[in-house]
């Protein structure tokens, strides 16, 4: 059996709680079953567990964090934003150097009042009665992607990368086609994106140091979205730029520098987080052959599907929150200044919430996860383009490349903060 | 009969009581949620109170 579904609870051996260290790279480096059994046992047995900060070049390492791991203190923290503010960092657990949150201070990372100014002028482009008018490109995307994907299986021996050839473009294109990113700078935003949220994964920064990697990223996308926002006031076209360059809420416009962190915010958030779905989605259906029969079959799954796989899958493994005063949380002190990081994968695992957590269910119902996060106002802006794209993906994926089989193991991003594959092998058998 | 509450204050335009209830639920061309039926029809009970407790900004409430 695969290491990547126990099909009961995680049988990997019982960890010593003593010795669990989240902060250890090499933690992120094994293999699922592993790290399940690990916030398991957190969960069970010690839901408020410290850990001291992991030591990143060039940075003072900070007093530590809380590793939040129970879906229902999860949620009470999320949605006292008050209490737990974004505003210190959200994304990463040291707070953010000045310099990079320049570029890196987006809506994600911000508080009442600024956040929810920001928050209503673009969530007016991301309500599912606008997303409506993006379906058509959406499917239009999807197809294109498969059937270049399937031509260049044919073409050789059938064999495709699964994150190279499928997961990575259709988020990418579908982002960059609301954006009206011109097709020649689409490679840069890829490259850009792939640095911004590898987590310093070597394989996949050139950079030795990756705080510079980080800005000259984050440089060259401002760089992009400046160019474009510029046109866009002179020629305004049906795409979401121009939407944002344009769209105020009472009589105030994002600046320049807003609009620019915006675009990089959602081509981070919305391209690493629904790649990942889809390669980690299609592995996990490849070991699950039954559940795959059933919603291939059935499309009236795709909705629990999706959100099963979102659970599942938790692309974002955690958000950070800091307490901005003392108090007490379900019965847990804190002081001012504490940061907690708020476990996804863990809470999205939490017996008390679901049934048999550690199987995969597509007709789970109800499925109240907390992969697009948990009540607050930062819940996931993107969650009803995902939903989208997750379920014309795999319906089209199984209309379209039905003999699709996953013929060796994944190489998994060694990334505490995203749970990414960097390839998943792959071939068309031909029998349809 | 039953009421549709909105905290304004709260309410982040999210869209997520539009997906669940279409028919009471609008985000509109300025991102202000538009209760279209501030006291639903049975049939779209259910997915008001769906709306309620997924509201991501706890901005909803239903009075019964
Ligand atoms: C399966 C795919 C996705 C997952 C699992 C996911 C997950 C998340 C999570 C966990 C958060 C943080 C919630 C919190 O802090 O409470 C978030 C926020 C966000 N997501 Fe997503 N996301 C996905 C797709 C997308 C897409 C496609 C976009 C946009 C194109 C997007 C844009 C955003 C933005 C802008 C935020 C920040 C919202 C704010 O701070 O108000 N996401 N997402």
């Amino acid at each position: 059996m695969s290491v990547n579904t126990p099909a009961g609870p995680v049988d990997a051996a019982s960890p010593d709680i003593d010795a669990i260290d989240l902060s250890d790279r090499d933690f992120w480096a094994e293999p699922p079953a592993v790290r399940h059994a690990v916030f398991d046992k957190l969960r069970a047995e010690r839901p408020f567990a410290f850990f001291d900060e992991p030591t990143m070049e060039g940075m003072e390492p900070g007093p530590g964090y809380w590793a939040i791991t129970r879906l229902a203190d999860l949620d009470a923290i999320s949605s006292q934003p008050a209490v737990f503010c974004s505003g210190q960092g959200a994304v990463s657990i040291q707070d953010i150097p000045a310099d990079l949150s320049e570029f890196y201070g987006s809506m994600i990372s911000m508080d009442d009042p600024r956040h929810a100014r920001i928050r209503r002028i673009v969530a007016k482009t991301f309500t599912p009665r606008m997303l409506e008018q993006v379906v058509d490109s959406v499917v239009g995307i999807v197809d294109d992607v498969l059937a270049e994907a399937r031509a260049k299986a044919e073409a050789g021996d059938g064999s495709l990368d699964v994150v190279a050839d499928i997961a990575a473009p259709i988020p990418l294109r579908i982002i960059c086609d609301m954006m009206g990113v011109p097709e020649e700078d689409r490679l840069l935003v890829l490259n850009a994106s792939n640095t911004i949220l590898s987590g310093g994964d070597p394989e996949l920064t050139d950079e030795a140091d990756p705080l510079t990697a980080l800005l000259e990223a984050g440089m060259a996308m401002a760089e992009l979205m400046g160019r474009l926002a510029a046109e866009r006031i002179e020629n305004p076209t049906d795409d979401l730029t121009t939407a944002l360059v344009n769209s105020e809420v009472e009589g105030e416009k994002l600046t320049h520098q807003e609009i620019a962190s915006f675009f990089i915010l959602l081509l981070v958030a919305g391209n690493e987080t629904t790649r990942t779905a889809i390669a980690q989605g299609l592995l996990a259906l490849s070991e699950n052959p039954e559940q795959r029969a059933a919603w291939m079959a059935d499309p009236s799954m795709d909705k629990s599907a999706v959100e099963e796989i979102v659970r599942y899958v938790s692309p974002v493994t955690w958000m950070r929150r800091t307490a901005t005063q003392d108090g007490e949380v379900n019965g847990h002190s804190f002081k001012e200044g504490d940061k907690f990081l708020l476990f996804y994968n863990a809470a999205n695992r939490d017996p008390q919430s679901f049934e048999n957590p550690h199987a995969l269910d597509l007709a789970r119902t109800p499925n109240n996860h907390v992969g697009f996060g948990g009540h607050g106002p930062h819940f996931c802006l993107g969650a009803h383009l995902a939903r989208r794209e997750l379920a014309v993906t795999f319906r089209r994926l199984f209309e379209i490349c039905p003999d699709l089989e996953i013929t060796g193991e994944p190489a998994r991003l060694r990334s505490s903060f995203v749970n990414g594959l960097k390839r998943l092998p792959a071939r068309l058998t031909g029998e349809r | 009969m039953s009421r549709v509450q909105v905290d304004r204050e709260r309410c982040v335009g999210s869209g997520v009581c539009e997906s669940l209830a279409p028919d009471v639920f609008e985000i509109d061309d300025e991102g202000v949620l538009q209760v279209h039926r501030e006291e639903p029809a049975a049939d779209d009970l259910d997915g008001v109170r769906d709306a309620v407790q997924s509201c991501p900004a706890r901005a909803l409430a239903l009075a019964e």
